[in-house]
């Protein structure tokens, strides 16, 4: 994971990516018990967004370095990495907000628990949910807080309807 | 019999010292999980999404876009 946390800073320092910041299960695992991912997902920030090949820089970048393409990722080490352009307004203040952490002393941008709380409400299946829950059970979170989070990105409903589910009964 | 109660009070301490290790202690775990579900699937070839490098779109939020 470290030399996955040095192929983003660099990216980022060659000016390929504006920004990026760790989500999904990698991310969560930060903040409680290790859970079961198969991958490492990143948001990022393009100089380019518009162009037919959007992440074509991106991985011309980690082939240059060593790091072939495997499917809809780039394996770097253990682990498949996967760049998603940050797709919403949602998303993209979840990267721009981002926790500046340390992995083994390399800086490492991980998005807060609080908007990957409700970057998976906003998706809503089970295990979504369930990442929820965990932020939430890891303390990590409050309801009062992830509630106008959510009000704040028009789930509202979506925050109403996980609070019936699974914190009301 | 076993005292439930205690039983639980255990886990609950087990599962807040994993919570409570550092990071990148968490990630390694993480590695070990991986490989051991890789290894039950192969046990089954049908298993859905039993291709470990497969992608969940949906755990990273793309159902949204």
């Amino acid at each position: 994971m470290k030399d996955v946390a040095i192929l983003l800073n660099g990216m980022r320092e060659a000016g390929v990516i504006r920004n990026y910041a760790l989500f999904g299960a990698m991310a969560q695992v930060r903040y409680t018990e290790p859970v079961s991912t198969f991958d490492v997902d990143f948001l990022v920030d393009l100089p380019d967004p518009e162009r037919m090949d959007a992440l074509g820089p991106i991985y011309q970048y980690c082939t240059r370095l060593g790091w072939k393409p495997e499917g809809e990722a780039v394996r770097v080490g253990d682990w498949p990495v996967q760049f998603i352009q940050a797709f919403s307004v949602l998303t993209r203040e979840a990267m721009e907000q981002a926790d500046e952490a340390s992995y083994e002393g390399v800086p490492f941008r991980v998005v807060r628990p609080d908007h990957l709380a409700v970057i998976a409400l906003s998706v809503g299946r089970l295990k979504d949910h369930n990442r929820v829950v965990a932020l939430l059970d890891a303390g990590v979170v409050d309801r009062e807080a992830l509630e106008r989070l959510a009000a704040r990105h028009g789930l509202t409903e979506k925050w109403a309807s996980f609070k019936r589910r699974f914190l009301d009964e | 019999m076993s005292d439930a109660p205690a039983e639980l009070a255990r886990q609950a301490a087990w599962q807040k010292a994993r919570r409570d290790l550092p990071w990148p202690e968490k990630v390694r775990m993480v590695l070990v999980m991986r490989e051991s579900i890789a290894a039950l699937r192969r046990t089954w070839p049908s298993a859905p999404g039993s291709t470990p490098t497969g992608r969940d779109q949906a755990d990273r939020g793309e159902t949204t876009k």
